[in-house]
């Protein structure tokens, strides 16, 4: 490590920027299409609905929007460090592995089975979607494993063949399912952040901090790791056992990112390579911070989605690219002479 | 730890499931005062009943009749605003059965507002969707007028365009690549009340795309193409007419009889049908157009 990072210093640094993302969440809560006065929303929920609407907007409709922003936002930014790490590629992102497809042809499949019920209060789609999340990457980690001793590259290939395969099979099905249908798939697939049943908010909440925390405690490793398999064997660590406990973890909550909003790209590529640029790459520092940024990130990509041609609204994932892609270009232009990204 | 983890969400998943079991607020009584729509059809259907002032909220799309666009917007069809209905503050919101309103019609029923969900996709169901509006807006009788109203003028447009020759349709909703509306749709329906004949057969597609070869031998004798947006309709003919110049062979092509559309008033599949019909049917059926054509304008 060129620097030694203590303790104290990594608590100050995921403090202030745990402020700063609270601050960002409140400032977003207040900002939305229709005017709310503050003051009324403490009067409380009302009796009937329609009582008492700066309420039901501001803590029913915009809260948890903004809280499920933060939190696809932290998984996807969480789960690109991870891959980046255990494939060592910088090109990796949270769907690399076979995620996206997967994801899209669960929904495919729902729309065509016709499913519109409601699952313990899930959206079909979104269940679909992590089940064919988690079923493709199972798969690509089965194949990659099968194929061979250089298992990182299996796997990356795995991936990238399976995507395509998978994509060859939802433009087939695109084809077959009435046009109404396709157009819904399309949004979905451009990533979406809307308002959800609270307790799946609060379920999924908990597993992707849970994910994370996992994650967070195989950071040490995930450094060694970056030094190379031999030097990791070195210095006693099982490399193929951390990486498959990260993969797991990594998929698990890139899966319920998806379930809860689509595939919004950029946040899980661009989030840590920013915090990279700007920080370092010792992974106990880089994956929590990258964590609350990519929440910031996706909660205010949300914001300006919600209101820029207001009433109507964007797809987030428009704007994450749009604004995402120049911001990443000037940290790599300003910083890339400093930092590399594998040490 | 995952499984734990997993196992954990679980449980928390059936608590709160048996939490959101409670019964929700009781049902308001049938003459809401103020209703928001959330697709172009339904706010037609809306005005159609006279519940022009109870309207308080449309969608940007909805552009008939000219009085919807003076009202409040409430995001897109596609996208509705969540935020913009409950600022509303409806006591009846009106939604499409399609994937991208039911999110919105699932938040609102949840924060306890009357959610009217409509599945239009056949002319048939366009009338039940009527009926259902109407007893949920306390006018079922102006709802049963308006229905006897569209099927009697449907009815007078078939007699009017019933003829024996049965020309082949070919009814194009984009050109590059090409793909036309199949049998399984209701401008099929349309096609065939007019007595004409689908010059696609079956396809397992509800909007199949078709290549040159199945394009030359159904021997189309009439080309519909539904405008994009309102503008120029003229220039879009003109456009049109040179696409189709390359399959000179076509009966269609050689006739002339290629027919730029604004689809709107079929393609939207509200009470304007009748007009849609009626436009069709001159396609179809030239010759017997000239006969008047005062029966749509009793429509309101």
């Amino acid at each position: 490590m060129a620097e030694f990072l203590t303790a104290k210093e990594l608590a100050i640094k995921v403090s202030i920027c745990l402020a700063v993302l609270v601050v960002v969440m409140c400032l977003c809560t207040l900002v939305g299409t229709q005017k709310v006065s503050v003051a009324k929303v403490f009067a409380g929920p009302g009796q009937v609905p329609g009582e008492n609407i700066d309420y039901e907007i501001l803590v029913r409709v915009r809260l948890p929007r903004v809280i499920l922003a933060a939190l696809v936002g932290a998984a996807l930014a969480c789960s690109g460090v991870v891959l980046q790490a255990i494939l060592r590629n910088p090109l990796a992102d949270p769907y690399i592995l076979g995620i996206s497809s997967g994801a899209g042809l669960g929904v495919m499949i729902a729309f065509l089975s016709g499913v519109t019920q409601n699952f313990l209060g899930g959206s079909p789609i979104g269940i679909f979607a992590f089940a064919g999340a988690l079923i493709t990457v199972w798969l690509v980690w089965y194949i990659g494993h099968f194929t061979g001793k250089s298992q990182v590259t299996s796997l990356l290939l795995a991936g990238v063949v399976i995507n395509a395969f998978l994509s060859a099979i939802i433009m087939f099905l695109t084809s077959v399912v009435k046009s109404e249908q396709v157009y819904s798939t399309i949004f979905w697939l451009m990533g979406n952040i809307t308002e959800k049943y609270s307790p799946v908010l609060w379920v999924s909440a908990g597993c992707i901090l849970a994910g994370i925390i996992v994650l967070f405690a195989l950071c040490h490793r995930l450094n060694v790791l970056a030094l190379g398999q031999e030097e990791a064997k070195g210095l006693g660590v099982d490399a193929a056992r951390t990486r498959i406990v990260a993969f797991a973890c990594a998929a698990f909550v890139t899966a319920i990112a998806v379930s809860l909003s689509g595939l919004i790209g950029f946040v899980g590529l661009i989030i840590p390579h920013g915090v990279r640029l700007t920080f370092g790459p010792d992974h106990r520092q880089l994956l929590p911070l990258s964590a609350i940024i990519g929440a910031g990130f996706l909660v205010i990509s949300d914001t300006i989605a919600r209101i820029i041609f207001a009433p109507a609204q964007l797809p987030v994932g428009v704007i994450t690219a749009i604004a995402g892609g120049p911001f990443f270009l000037i940290l790599l232009a300003k910083y890339s002479r400093k930092v590399s990204w594998l040490k | 730890m995952l499984i734990i983890l997993c196992l954990s969400g679980v449980g928390f998943v059936i608590f709160v499931t048996q939490q959101a079991q409670a019964p929700g607020p009781s049902p308001p009584p049938n003459n809401p005062d103020r209703i928001v729509s959330l697709a172009p059809s339904l706010t037609e259907i809306l005005f159609a009943l006279g519940l022009d002032d109870k309207i308080v909220g449309v969608t940007l799309n909805s552009d008939y009749p000219p009085a919807a666009e003076k009202k409040t917007k409430v995001g897109t069809f596609w996208q509705p605003d969540t935020e913009a209905v409950i600022a509303a503050k409806p006591d009846l919101v009106v939604t499409l059965q399609i994937e991208q309103q039911k999110r919105v019609a699932d938040s609102l029923n949840r924060l306890g507002y009357r959610v009217l969900t409509l599945k239009i996709e056949k002319i048939e169901e366009l009338f039940a969707a009527i009926q259902k509006i109407g007893t949920a807006t306390g006018c079922k009788q102006r709802a049963g007028e308006l229905i006897e109203n569209i099927s009697a003028q449907l009815q007078y447009l078939k007699t009017k365009y019933s003829s024996p020759s049965k020309p082949k349709v070919l009814w194009v909703i984009q050109t590059e690549p090409l793909r036309v509306a199949g049998r399984n749709t209701f401008i099929n329906e349309l096609i065939e009340l007019l007595d004409g004949e689908n010059a696609i057969g079956p396809t397992i597609q509800q909007y199949p795309p078709i290549g040159t070869e199945e394009l030359l031998a159904c021997n189309v004798e009439v080309i519909i193409q539904s405008a994009m947006g309102k503008t120029d309709i003229g220039r879009q003919q003109q456009q049109a007419e040179v696409f189709w110049s390359k399959w000179a062979s076509l009966p269609a092509v050689k006739n002339k009889k290629i027919y730029v559309v604004n689809s709107d008033t079929v393609l939207r599949l509200g009470p304007r049908l009748p007009q849609g019909v009626e436009m069709v049917g001159r396609c179809l059926h030239p010759d017997t157009s000239t006969k008047s054509s005062e029966t749509t304008r009793r429509i309101r």
